[in-house]
């Protein structure tokens, strides 16, 4: 009997470990959990201020905190029936896609490529690779401008506050902004390229992808939830999605009527496809990219069109968009009860609120990491499974398997952390 | 020259902080060549267990792993410096104080849930000595670079000590609290540009309590412009339960 337990994997908002029990030459046991602490978020919004929450919750993550703050506004906003207008919705949009740019830059060079190189860690990588490694911070630096000209701050946003802005985006930044973006286009191209050419195992995920949808537009913030072949309101998710708990772990599971699914770039990319911009449609057929994709390892890839995509809108919105001054919606902020879901870099996430006299009663949130879990575990051990198959060496084996753990990206600097390694 | 062993360790918390090192784009490799970096698991996968010169640390104590983690780091380590928020102050999870456990855990996890935690959630000032403290959720990613470089050439660093307030008058934005807002800007540490109140969001008091702060006066201010103290306490609980308590003890 082998057991493999690999402590301390990539973070997963953290800390994560993995016990693999293997008999005769067969994967009998796979637990992948999270031994991060418990910070309890839910419960400690419970008896304050509405307003808090986004506040609050964008602490959760600091690599996702855009993602949050803008899910926790929305669902704030459907529960005071507060209709944000159109500049809003762009605007937030822009925070968005630039938290996205600057994680997927990230993850790519920092996390991923260092694997697929033969290096430790970007740092061991930078004296051979520093064009690579300076391409990244560019990138980084881009996604940054962008979320701080609009939600007021590099991380946790100030301005972007439900109804409207706590201040509004200057014009002239926004315009800087896309001259910057329009400069950028090699890097992104060269990044995009960089991950359509490294060579990934073959490998097939038993999965399902989930993701935001809508009918003309590739999914940002809006629409419903598109999960294989079915389409729901994102109101019903919890008829959809159900959270389970594991003794081994601090973070829950969560499966689709007992199934598991995919959420992140990869999911997106197959669920949108055919709302991709033009240029990441041509890059797609260039590199050979096709739909339906379930190589979970091939996230990197979507992360790559995804970054094109994101480029072309970008520059595309922010072409003659003029920001009128708009002062934050009035409302009543005594009752109510709302459900809005985000599209996260790693994935759907889910913020859900109940409101009486002011004060929030109950606070559901669920993150994409939680979501990837049993998915991730699902595929370690099919992969593990596979790699003991074809007579792969045990000493191989980790790296292996944290590449599988580290394309899912689930949560930037999670994933980095290398794995102390205990045979028995 | 020697380079100086650094090291950055995460506790319980969100990552922003280590993040924002990394956000100083146009500096973060100049940064990295001028030491010598022994763990950093953000961007490296090498861990290291000898002895170090600069110790960042983020995150709070909030399990018994966290405590063992944070005591043997401070054993090997000349200088310790809180990076954020959970470290300097505690953050959101301090505010598990107030609560029953069963009240706020999720109902998935149910009593089979192995659960790690502390009594309640800390500093890490509360638990070893700190050399030095960077607060801010996030911490300022310039203010951090300005330390490297000031600890780098040996100076000392001096924590920005004066109330929200004056920066934000500085920026010459109106009062939040003649607009009906609680603000915590008169006793909290400033040194963040006032950047909440200047995108028109109270502040929270995340870089926490001046060190002369006077709670009598500031209580009997909000009290005639009309808040409720319970929802005053409520904000200052935010990012500092623990420390607020100590603070008010008595009063």
């Amino acid at each position: 009997m082998t057991d493999i337990t690999l402590n301390h994997i990539a973070r997963i908002e953290g800390h994560a470990r993995l016990d693999l029990k293997i008999e005769e030459g067969k994967v009998k046991e796979c637990k992948l959990g999270s031994t991060e602490g418990s910070r309890y978020f839910q419960g400690l919004l419970v008896g304050r201020r509405w307003d808090d929450a986004p506040e609050i919750t964008s602490r959760i993550c600091g690599i996702c905190s855009s993602a949050h703050g803008v899910a926790s506004v929305m669902a704030l906003e459907k529960a005071f029936g507060v209709k944000a207008t159109e500049q809003t919705i762009r605007l937030r949009e822009l925070q968005t896609i630039g938290e996205r740019i600057r994680s997927h830059a990230a993850h790519i060079y920092f996390l991923a490529l260092p694997d697929y190189l033969g290096y430790k860690s970007a740092v061991e990588m930078a004296p051979e690779f520093g064009n690579e490694i300076k391409r990244a911070l560019r990138l980084v630096k881009l996604g940054n401008e962008m979320v701080t000209a609009v939600s007021g701050r590099v991380m946790h946003q100030v301005a972007t506050q439900v109804g409207g802005f706590g201040k509004m985006p200057v014009q002239k930044e926004l315009d800087d902004f896309r001259k910057r973006l329009i400069e950028a286009k090699k890097d992104i191209f060269e990044t995009a390229k960089v991950v359509a050419g490294l060579k990934y195992p073959e490998f097939k995920s038993d999965t399902q992808f989930f993701s935001l949808h809508e009918k003309d537009k590739y999914a940002v913030s809006y629409g419903n939830i598109k999960v294989g072949e079915t389409i729901f309101k994102q109101e019903n998710y919890l008829d959809v999605i159900k959270e389970y708990h594991e003794p081994y772990s601090n973070c829950n599971f969560v499966v689709k009527e007992g199934k598991t699914y995919y959420v992140g770039a990869l999911a997106r990319v197959n669920n949108n496809f055919s709302n991709l911009s033009g240029a990441a449609k041509d890059f797609c057929k260039e590199v050979g990219f096709k739909i339906p994709d379930y190589n979970s390892f091939k996230n990197n890839i979507a992360q790559g069109i995804e970054l094109i995509h994101y480029w072309e809108d970008t520059i595309r919105i922010l072409e003659g968009f003029k920001i009128k001054r708009e002062e934050p919606a009035r409302f009543k902020a005594n009752n109510g009860h709302g459900i809005a879901a985000n599209e996260a870099p790693r994935g759907t996430l889910w913020h859900e609120y109940r409101v009486k006299d002011g004060k929030l009663t109950f606070a559901n949130v669920i993150a994409p990491t939680t979501q990837q879990l049993r998915n991730i575990q699902d595929d370690i051990a099919k992969y593990v499974q596979m790699m003991l198959d074809s007579g792969k060496k045990k000493e191989e084996m980790p790296l292996e398997i944290e590449k599988l753990v580290r394309s899912y990206d689930p949560c930037i600097s999670c994933a980095t952390h290398f794995l102390e390694i205990n045979w028995k | 020259m020697t380079k100086p062993r650094v090291g950055f360790y995460d506790l319980t918390g969100c990552q922003g902080c280590l993040l924002s090192v990394i956000f100083n784009e146009d500096e973060i490799l100049n940064i990295i060549n001028a030491v010598d970096i022994k763990e950093f698991r953000f961007i490296m996968g090498e861990k290291y267990d000898g002895e170090l010169d600069i110790c960042f640390i983020e995150g709070g104590v909030v399990s018994n792993d966290d405590m063992d983690v944070v005591k043997k780091l401070r054993e090997r380590s000349k200088i310790v410096i809180a990076l954020g928020t959970c470290a300097c102050e505690g953050n959101i999870q301090a505010m598990r104080k107030f609560h029953d456990k069963k009240d706020i855990e999720p109902l998935t996890y149910k009593k089979n849930h192995q659960n790690d935690d502390i009594d309640e959630a800390r500093a890490i000032d509360e638990v070893i000595e700190v050399e030095y403290k960077i607060p801010g959720c996030p911490p300022d990613r310039e203010e951090i670079k300005e330390f490297i470089k000031q600890v780098l050439i040996g100076k000392k660093w001096h924590d920005y000590k004066d109330p929200v307030c004056i920066e934000c008058k500085l920026r010459e934005n109106s009062c939040l609290l003649d607009k009906d807002v609680i603000c915590l800007g008169p006793i909290i540490k400033g040194g963040c540009k006032a950047v909440c109140t200047t995108n028109g969001l109270k502040c929270y008091g995340c870089r926490g309590l001046t060190d002369d702060a006077n709670f009598e006066e500031y209580f009997k201010m909000m009290k005639e412009k009309g808040f409720r103290m319970d929802e005053v306490k409520k904000i200052m609980d935010t990012f500092m339960a623990r420390r607020v308590e100590k603070a008010l003890k008595g009063k």
